[in-house]
């Protein structure tokens, strides 16, 4: 089988495959905030648009880039039903702290992968976590309960090896590395 | 294999990354400032997912409860033994609910009492459950096109679940009891007898039981009391059965709600926008209200013959009988009223 980064990819279709990441990312979203509580909601649903932000943010950074990023996460918001730009902000600080150490996180493989996912889960969540913490001390409401976040983030931990297993699937078939490095 | 993992290196992106993150931020600004805007894009977006959800809302239900009876198949056999004893014990409380009724009624009757506001009653289906972080929400399948408007009640069987607070056309969200942003006024009344009804603010924490704020610092709640909507600000309806108070064992008082809004199917949405009815001048109860002459001031006391004598009488043969002063028994009243 012949992957598509060792082929001529026409110049119609490299524009479809360069939105392949961003349409992954809504993807998770959807998937994520799909309004089923299966186990009753005893778990919070993961974070799985965050998984393919960190696997192109290190991955493919020219199709990954901040713009998709904000999208991203203005979809996480609008679905989740949570503060407005709450994870806009959280998706958009992460990847800015992952692009900025891309070789640390990209040389990482099986366990410490996890973990440097795992780093960045728990920036996204304390970010978010931050956020809606002062929103409620201007509103003088109560301060969120960290269980839920934490929650979420085990949670999002968890999901990320399915998540980059189907990832680095539609990576090798539809998008590849870019053309300069092949 | 090995290039698809190479990393490119071609991206200067700090500078894009610097503006989206002050968009992010603005964002956040945006979004507690004006919030409507994305409560219309997340309504839009749930009316569209309404078919799936309700076509997949059987199935998942389905998974739930099996997943729930898993635990619970090895405790029906004592189960069982304490329904029937709730049963019987339920029995006899119904018993004691149909003499009161029946007495409420005559009451009700011998006062005129002030009817309760008639309250429109929407039917709706759970479609939907969100367990977020920072949003406990559930998504009923009626919306404007039903007459379901954002600040109304939403109840179960048991007690009220929780309000509406964005509503689509064919769908609408309900902020839960629970939820961070759940702030109600309530009337918790007193289970010892002593104090009379006590006015405070529940306010959910996204933990299973509310949190109870007095209004004022010198009552003293107990466990077991009743917690009720107080209808404070005439954005809920009084009287809404929410739970009982307990003791969260930190000096402060919780409630345990009475509706399980994890399981709930169907619910109701309450309708209040009619004003509650005025109530007659205090002057005008008890005696006039039921169709009686208000008693007359005593008169002075003067010669026996004067007393005796009936003041300027029309002339009539036959005089009016003098009322009594007395009130009547209850029966009585209840044939002037009709």
């Amino acid at each position: 089988m012949v992957s598509l980064e060792r082929t001529i990819v026409p110049a119609r279709l490299r524009t479809l495959t360069a939105v392949v990441p961003m349409l992954c990312g809504l993807a998770g979203v959807f998937i994520a905030n799909i309004p089923i509580s299966i186990l009753g909601g005893l778990v919070p649903p993961p974070l799985l648009a965050l998984a393919p932000i960190y696997f192109w943010c290190l991955v493919r950074p020219d199709l990954m880039t901040p713009a998709v990023t904000f999208t991203i996460g203005f979809a996480e918001d609008v679905l989740s039903g949570g503060p407005p730009g709450i994870w806009t902000l959280a998706f958009v600080l992460t990847y800015a702290l992952v692009a900025r150490q891309r070789d640390s996180f990209a040389g990482l493989s099986g366990l410490a992968a996890v973990l440097g996912f795992a780093a960045a889960a728990t920036i996204a969540c304390c970010v978010a976590y931050i956020s809606v913490a002062a929103l409620a001390f201007l509103s003088g409401t109560h301060f969120p309960p960290m269980a839920p976040i934490l929650g979420e983030l085990a949670m999002t931990v968890l999901f990320y090896a399915p998540s980059t297993l189907v990832v680095s699937w539609l990576h090798h078939k539809l998008v590849g590395a870019s053309r300069g490095d092949v | 294999m090995a290039n698809a993992w190479k990393i490119a290196r071609r991206s200067n992106v700090q500078l894009p990354l610097i503006l989206v993150v002050a968009l992010a931020v603005v964002l956040v600004l945006l979004g507690k400032a004006q919030g409507t805007l994305f409560d219309k894009m997340r309504a839009h977006a749930t009316d569209t997912m309404a078919p799936v959800l309700e076509k997949v809302r059987v199935p998942v239900a389905g998974f739930g409860r099996w997943m729930g009876s898993i635990t619970e198949i090895f405790s029906v056999y004592q189960e069982n033994l304490r329904l029937k004893d709730e049963n019987a014990r339920l029995r006899q409380w119904r018993n004691v609910a149909i003499v009161l009724q029946g007495r409420v009624g005559r009451y009700q009757a011998l006062l005129h009492a002030v009817p309760d506001p008639q309250m429109n009653r929407v039917l709706a289906r759970v479609i939907g459950r969100a367990n977020r972080p920072f949003l406990q929400t559930m998504i009923l399948d009626a919306g404007r096109n039903n007459h379901v408007l954002p600040g109304q009640a939403v109840m179960d069987a048991r007690g009220m679940i929780g309000r509406i607070y964005l509503t689509g056309n064919r769908t609408s969200w309900v902020i839960l009891l629970t939820d961070l942003n759940s702030r109600i006024p309530v009337t918790v009344a007193s289970s010892s007898g002593k104090v009379g009804n006590i006015q405070a603010m529940m306010t959910g924490d996204n933990r299973a039981q509310p949190s109870l704020e007095l209004v004022s610092r010198t009552v003293t709640l107990h466990a077991g009391d009743q917690v009720t909507s107080s209808g404070d600000g005439g954005l809920l309806p009084a009287g809404l059965p929410i739970g009982t108070v307990v003791a969260d064992g930190a000096d402060g008082w919780r409630v345990a709600l009475l509706a399980d809004a994890g399981s709930s199917q169907d619910v109701e949405v309450l309708n209040f926008s009619k004003p509650p009815e005025a109530p007659p001048a205090s002057a005008q109860l008890p005696a006039e209200a039921a169709g009686l002459k208000p008693q007359a001031p005593p008169a002075p006391v003067t010669a026996p013959a004067q007393a005796a004598a009936p003041a300027p009488k029309p002339p009539v043969a036959a005089a009016p009988k003098p009322q009594s002063t007395q009130a009547p028994p209850p029966a009585e009243a209840e044939a002037v009223d009709r």
